[in-house]
């Protein structure tokens, strides 16, 4: 059984916690990403698991075993490093091997295993070569082979794209997927890379300041965000956000006072905060509608739009607002010229409340999944 | 080209003529006195190169019999001093760098103490060690203090420092101990500096003359530094001799010198980085 | 994230494992060094201590006398005069090797194209055995048949001349040693980025000032560590002097560990031996602590 398991797991360095206390569920041939800012304790986290980082407080289960102290070696755990860590001094046969070799497996079978290993990563044809005469999508796949000749239960992957250009990490995030249908395998990736993130993980798991924020499907964080974090990591560009202030609630809806003095409607369930509370709305992109001057909606000035062909961004400065509120539009939609001012309108089933405490106001009705 | 800059050229060429030519003949009238008959060397007739060339002074030394024994001992005391101070040093040096326990820091300024006092102020202790331990006259009381190299660790521990945690904590991943850490990773990409201060460490080791002089006892004990002295008294006033004894204590170490040039001055710059 | 009851049976608080792991590993791989580091240094360093407050021959150890020998010590010319001596050897080395070694290292560094030669020639002396070099100074500096009476005229004997000796054993040392001062300079002079001279060069400057205003003081902490190195090298002088000259004539090249040597191996005086050493390594270490504050006010004056 390949499963993990966190029981309050903490990490005190000195006497600054880096990881406040975690539970988490990995189940077996799961594919979690962890992401989050850097700093935020998502590799300290993976470390712990691999080993490489002792646990101050709570219990690390692998396939049901308690695994504080065991060993990494024992712990049936392969681990991809970022800077892809190959011997380079060994040729890329012996650097797949080498695990096998301290095992004392024996020759004939280090040898099957590295060859099947190198077929699946079409790098067969790279065997007798060193490290150093391998481009850095090679090696990143050395660095995997590495790992799925070991045949470990968990797979580890620490930010493992990081290093690729652009181009090269697209394509390799396709064929990690594909790694991962193929082998059936449990692997936790680590990323700072959110659209990574949304595309690899089957259960995504947020971290900030050593917590979770939030766990779930990466659609289910995207269109149900906890808490005013996850709802701004997640999405390019950033949901936009509003100081708001609470007017009144019915049944559903709640009434909000926004920037500018107009009052809008979110569906939420606001029936525990107060009158006058201080919230934050938000609202992502693509649910953004510009609307003419004269319409209802937040008050603004649109200061610059970028026309990217498949889609036109609308840039708009809102008075009480830090930073400026983008708003997704169809390449095609007329947008007005800089300088002029503008109306912004959205669904109210498509924006969120956020409390004082960033927490997100529940809601009562499913969002209704219309277009647009 | 403007006339400053040919000026300095020229004076630049002069000067590393002359200086060249200087630094370089002391071994090259060794060579010379070395290649005459010993009646030469003291004629009052003096001649720069020899007149009649003779390999006989050569043929006297290496015959006199005790010249090919200090040799002998040279080789084996440097090449113990060499391996024993490698594989210590590098152990040491890896547990100081990768390895976490506690006191690694005092110990560490301990060994470091090595640099405060000089090797010269031990020598009556530590004589009187090696008689208590029966080592006086012999290969191992030459070779075991030298072996003690706060250098060489301290060189070490910088380049294992140097060397990316990544790779051992990917041989951790794979299983391996620290010694196999060591071994298979660390000892294979220190390559270089390794050699460095292995040749180094050779040259000093065969040059070392205070500690052979005080603790070797007779004359086939003797290491070439140690037993050219003795050449004084043995050979009498015979120059060429005495040269072709010189020239033959310095072959080894030059050619290590000349083989591998660029390893001896990267060991030496790396040594020097501190006191 | 709710907490389990699972972490109520679970040891808290830190777990030092990867520490606990890797503590006999470590220990083992000291254990050599630490072996012989103890016997061959730090025990004698202590016996050395010890030693210089008592009484003792070369092989027993007598009475315990305080710190009578170091009262000796002090009354005593023959051990300040060695250590004028070793001063004396100081003053006629340190420089000049620092400035040699700067210009050969320029010279090396501006006609690289020679291909190791010129580095080689210079250097070579500096790994040569020690008896090496004075078999053939000796055999330069002799009187009649020596080539540098040869060269100069005369028939002076230099190293039985009481004023000569001490220089001629420093001209010797120079020859010796200066190929290691060049290389700390070629590595400072490795360092200085070539744009600094394009751009001087644009700018019109042109040989010394190029010199004054880009070299020198790129070099200047190099040039400081050298002259420190020599400076504590140069005080622990003896193989040279010893074998050149016994330390004559009258004692004029008898430096501060000949003396040490002399008391304890001639006059198998140990424990007064071992005073003379603690000085010696006082001096050394009261020479590097003032060097290395002298360099530390210069840096701190140049920032």
């Amino acid at each position: 059984m390949a499963s993990v398991r966190l029981r309050g797991i903490r990490k005190i360095y000195g006497d600054n916690p880096v990881i406040k206390g975690v539970d988490l569920d990995i189940d077996d041939g799961q594919f979690v990403v962890f992401v989050g800012p850097s700093g935020c304790g998502k590799s300290t986290l993976l470390r712990m698991i691999a080993g490489l980082e002792d646990i101050t407080d709570g219990t690390l289960e692998l396939g049901g075993v308690v695994s504080n102290t065991v060993e990494p070696a024992r712990r049936g755990i392969a681990m991809v490093f970022q800077s892809y860590a190959l011997y380079p001094h060994m040729t890329v046969a012996e650097n797949m091997g080498f695990a096998l070799k301290l095992a004392k497996v024996p020759k004939a079978e280090i040898e099957a295993r590295v060859t099947r290993a190198a077929e699946i990563l079409q790098i067969a044809h790279l065997l007798a070569r060193k490290p150093k005469a391998l481009s850095g999508g090679q090696r990143q796949r050395v660095a995997i082979g590495r790992a799925i000749v070991r045949k470990p239960e968990v797979f580890l992957f620490d930010e493992p794209l990081s290093n690729l250009d652009a181009a090269l990490r697209a394509q390799t995030r396709v064929e990690l997927a594909r790694l991962h249908k193929e082998l059936k395998a449990t692997m936790i990736y680590v990323t700072h890379d959110q659209v990574e993130a949304m595309t690899l993980g089957q259960k995504i798991v947020v971290f900030n300041g050593g917590r979770i924020e939030q766990v779930g499907t990466p659609l289910e964080l995207y269109e149900r965000p906890a808490n005013l974090f996850v709802a701004g990591f997640l999405g390019s560009p950033r949901m936009n956000t509003f100081p708001a202030t609470l007017a009144g609630h019915t049944g559903g809806l709640a009434t909000v006072r926004v920037p500018g003095g107009g009052l809008v409607q979110v569906a939420a369930d606001a029936s525990r905060a107060q009158a006058g509370a201080a919230l934050t709305l938000g609202v992502r992109p693509e649910h953004v509608r510009l609307a003419p001057d004269g319409d209802t909606g937040i008050p603004g000035r649109l200061a610059l739009a970028e026309y990217l062909g498949d889609v036109t961004l609308a840039y708009v400065q809102v008075d009480g607002v830090d930073g400026m509120v983008a708003a997704k539009c169809p390449p095609d939609a007329p947008v007005p010229a800089p300088g002029s001012p503008v109306r912004l309108r959205f669904d109210p089933a498509r924006a969120w409340l956020f409390g004082e405490d960033g927490a997100a106001l529940p809601v009562l009705r499913e969002r209704v999944a219309a277009a647009g | 080209m403007n006339r400053s800059g040919s000026f300095w050229t020229v004076a630049g060429i002069a000067c590393a003529v002359l200086l060249a030519a200087l630094w370089a003949f002391p071994l090259l009238w060794a060579l010379s006195t070395s290649l005459r008959p010993e009646l030469e060397t003291v004629s009052p007739q003096f001649h720069w190169l020899p007149q009649a060339w003779t390999l006989d002074a050569y043929r006297k030394t290496l015959g006199a019999g005790n010249v090919v024994r200090w040799l002998v001992n040279s080789f084996v005391v440097a090449l113990s001093v060499t391996v024993v101070t490698m594989a210590i040093s590098l152990m040491a040096a890896y547990a100081f760098s990768q390895l976490r326990f506690r006191g690694r820091g005092v110990v560490f300024g301990i060994a470091m103490l090595g640099f405060l006092l000089p090797f010269e102020a031990l020598l009556v202790p530590l004589f009187r060690t090696m008689h208590q331990l029966g080592l006086i006259n012999s290969y191992a009381g030459i070779v075991l203090p030298q072996v003690v190299a706060p250098v060489v660790i301290y060189v070490f521990k910088g380049f294992f420092d140097a060397i990316p945690a990544d790779f051992r904590e990917a041989a951790v991943m794979d299983g391996a101990g620290p010694l196999r850490v060591l071994w298979s990773v660390y000892l294979p990409i220190s390559g270089n500096i390794v050699w460095a201060m292995a040749i180094v460490t050779f040259i000093a080791a065969w040059n070392n003359f205070l500690w052979p002089f005080i603790i070797v006892t007779s004359n086939d004990m003797m290491t070439i530094p140690l037993g050219l002295t003795q050449t004084y008294d043995a050979f009498g006033v015979r120059y060429a001799q005495l040269m072709a004894a010189a020239l033959l204590g310095a072959l080894p170490v030059a050619l290590a010198y000349v083989l591998f040039q660029r390893r001896v001055t990267q060991g030496f710059l790396a040594a020097s980085g501190l006191k | 994230m709710r907490r389990d009851t699972i972490t109520a049976t679970t040891p808290t608080g830190p777990h030092p494992t990867t520490a606990r792991r890797e503590t006999l590993p470590a220990w083992l791989l000291l254990a050599p060094f630490l072996v012989a580091f103890g016997l061959f240094f730090f025990v004698p360093a202590l016996e050395t201590l010890w030693l210089s407050l008592t009484e003792s021959s070369l092989t027993r150890t007598s009475a315990f006398v305080g710190l009578a020998n170091y009262h000796t010590l002090l009354n005593d010319p023959s051990f300040w005069d060695s250590v004028g001596n070793t001063f004396y050897f100081s003053l006629l080395t340190v420089i000049p090797l620092c400035a040699v070694g700067l210009l050969m290292a320029m010279l090396v560094d501006r006609f690289a194209g020679a291909g190791g030669w010129l580095q080689g020639t210079f250097f070579l002396p500096f790994v040569l055995p020690i008896s090496v070099m004075t078999l053939i100074a000796d055999w330069m500096l002799q009187p009649s048949s020596g080539v540098v009476n040869h060269i100069l005229g005369g028939e002076r004997a230099w190293l039985a001349d009481p004023h000569w000796a001490l220089p001629a054993v420093a001209i010797g040392t120079i020859w010796w040693t200066v190929g290691f001062n060049m290389l700390l300079f070629l590595a400072g002079l490795h360092n200085i980025p070539a744009e600094l001279y394009e751009a001087a060069a644009l700018d019109g400057a042109r040989g010394f000032t190029l010199f004054r205003t880009i070299t020198w003081p790129a070099l200047r902490p190099v040039a400081t560590t050298a002259l420190i190195l020599q400076m504590i090298a140069s005080l622990k002088v003896f193989g040279q002097t010893y074998i050149l000259t016994s330390g004559g004539p009258f004692n004029t090249t008898r430096v501060a560990l000949h003396y040490m040597y002399e008391t304890a191996f001639t006059q198998s005086d140990a424990g007064y031996a071992a005073a003379v050493a603690m000085a010696f390594v006082a001096i050394v270490i009261l020479l590097s602590l003032l060097q290395a504050w002298l360099v530390k006010w210069l840096a701190g004056r140049d920032a």
